[in-house]
């Protein structure tokens, strides 16, 4: 793993070397550009803007991905009612859905939420209702035997049951996260990262755009191994137990 | 309580059951015996509506059932209490007043000190108690049992046999208690019938229960000796 970093860094300086300063900035005028941001308070504005549009979009989407996608699981007639909903939203492409959103709500908060809903949605509905198909019938029926209410049979079999798949997909519907935000940013906010990106690009400030990057990078390591990861421990803490 | 009018049951081609009658009175233990794949298991899922026949009737009486299947079918993300406090939970009793239930269940079972493990630290055997807990906790009228000590080992299976004894004593519920091992029947059967090669039922005389014993015996070791 570090050894992996390491050779992501010396390509990166071997790339700078041979290339114009104005494609790719080397990784020391990156890491000077970003010591510019985080010294004023650019950076630390604009990181959270994006990461609150990023999870209101990200809850919303993932929400209804997980309710819908139980839901459909458990009852087939509901699942081909949204099989059209599903196909739509994971076929459209995002630049698409961003580009609506900005016709529908104008620039800025609305517009980027919408989008990375929009864009997590299916990722979680279609985890979800998979997780739910794979639930262990013999527990169903042991449910049913001991007349189980639907709560318990909710709460005791289908929610733990679905757990594994469920942090599954909302890992990849993190990353998707990410990457809406930036792309409802870049076309239609005039604040946070994805706009600064594109600033940066605008005015050919490449070191600035190379920082941004490194921030992207930097937000995802910490959902990932700060967030992410911790959850799903505690979430399946009965798997490792048995070990 | 329990009662099959002609009863068939196939699996696509494979016919398990066929026009299979039989009445199980209130408070009877009925052994019902047969060679691995004889249907067994079907006629307990009847039994529960887990499985409807492809024709004729089961009628059950109301109450509360137990069941102790054939594996022990324990949430895997739920510790041996909260097992067998599941259930408890689902007539309506709440949360503390179940465990402290299935508390003194799982000490009946000899598992006390095992409360939190879950169900993957425990040995087959000892999730198997865990299903018997849990089936014995309900206080059931029905208690059906599917091979339940097939995979305790033998000290314990007297220990089991015992609570079962008592339990049956205490509560007289009605019992179908299912096994490939007629001699585990023979103990507290009230009567054994057994599932023949055609999918029908036979009585077995239990007028002399030394002399089937043996009988048995003979037909296992023959079938063991025929094997070899
Ligand atoms: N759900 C099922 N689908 C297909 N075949 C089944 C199913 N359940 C049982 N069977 C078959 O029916 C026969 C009887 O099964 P079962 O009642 O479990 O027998 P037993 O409990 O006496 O061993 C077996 O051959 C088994 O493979
Ligand atoms: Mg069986």
């Amino acid at each position: 793993m570090g050894a992996g970093v390491a050779a992501l860094l010396v390509v990166w300086q071997l790339l700078s070397l041979t290339v114009s300063p104005a494609i790719m900035a080397s990784p020391a005028d990156t890491a000077v550009a970003l010591a510019g941001l985080a010294w004023g308070s650019k950076l630390w504005i604009e990181l959270l803007i994006t990461l609150r549009r990023m999870v209101v979009g990200l809850a919303v989407g993932a929400a209804a991905g997980w309710v819908l996608g139980i839901v459909a699981g458990v009852q087939p007639r509901i699942r081909a009612f949204f099989e059209p909903l599903r196909w739509v939203t994971m076929t459209i492409p995002a630049v698409i859905i961003a580009v609506l959103a900005m016709l529908w709500f104008g620039l800025g908060d609305p517009a980027v939420m919408f989008t990375v809903a929009v864009i997590v949605f299916p990722t979680m509905y279609v985890n979800t209702m998979s997780g739910v198909s794979t639930i262990d019938s013999r527990l169903t029926e042991m449910g049913r035997v001991y007349r189980f209410t639907r709560r318990l049979l909710l709460t005791e079999i289908y929610l733990p049951g679905i757990a594994s798949p469920v942090m599954a997909g909302l890992t990849l519907a993190t990353g998707v996260a990410v990457r809406a935000v930036v792309l409802a940013e870049v076309l239609g906010a005039m604040t946070g990262i994805g706009h600064a990106f594109s600033r940066a690009m605008a005015y050919l400030e490449t070191p600035e755009l190379f920082a941004w990057i490194v921030v992207l990078l930097a937000l995802m390591a910490v959902i990932e191994f700060g967030v992410l990861q911790p959850l799903k421990k505690r979430v399946m803490r009965w798997r490792k137990e048995a070990q | 309580m329990i009662t099959f009018e002609h009863v068939s049951k196939a699996f696509d081609s494979l016919e398990v059951l066929s026009d299979l009658s039989f009445h199980i009175a209130t408070g009877e233990i009925v052994g019902i015996v047969g060679p691995s794949g004889s249907g067994k298991t079907t006629i307990l899922k009847l039994i529960t509506r887990i499985l409807v026949p492809d024709a004729g009737t089961v009628t059950v009486a109301p109450g509360t059932l137990g069941y102790v299947f054939q594996e022990p079918r324990l949430l895997p993300w739920r510790t041996a209490l909260d097992n067998v406090a599941a259930p408890l939970r689902a007539q309506g009793r709440t949360t503390s007043e179940a465990r402290e239930t299935a508390g003194r269940w799982l000490e009946r079972v000899e598992l006390d000190g095992f409360e939190g493990y879950h169900p993957a630290e425990l040995s087959g055997g000892m999730a198997q108690r865990v299903s018997i807990a849990r089936a014995f906790a309900v206080e059931p009228r029905i208690l059906l049992m599917d091979e339940p000590f097939s995979n305790v080992d033998v000290t314990l299976k007297g220990a089991l046999m015992d609570i079962l004894e008592s339990i049956i004593r205490e509560r007289e519920p009605t019992v179908v208690y299912v096994t490939h091992e007629l001699t585990e029947a023979l103990r507290f059967a009230d009567r054994i019938v057994e599932l023949t090669p055609d999918h029908g039922l036979r009585e077995v005389d239990l007028g002399d229960r030394a002399a089937v014993a043996r009988e048995w015996m003979r037909r296992t070791l023959g079938d063991l000796a025929g094997r070899w």
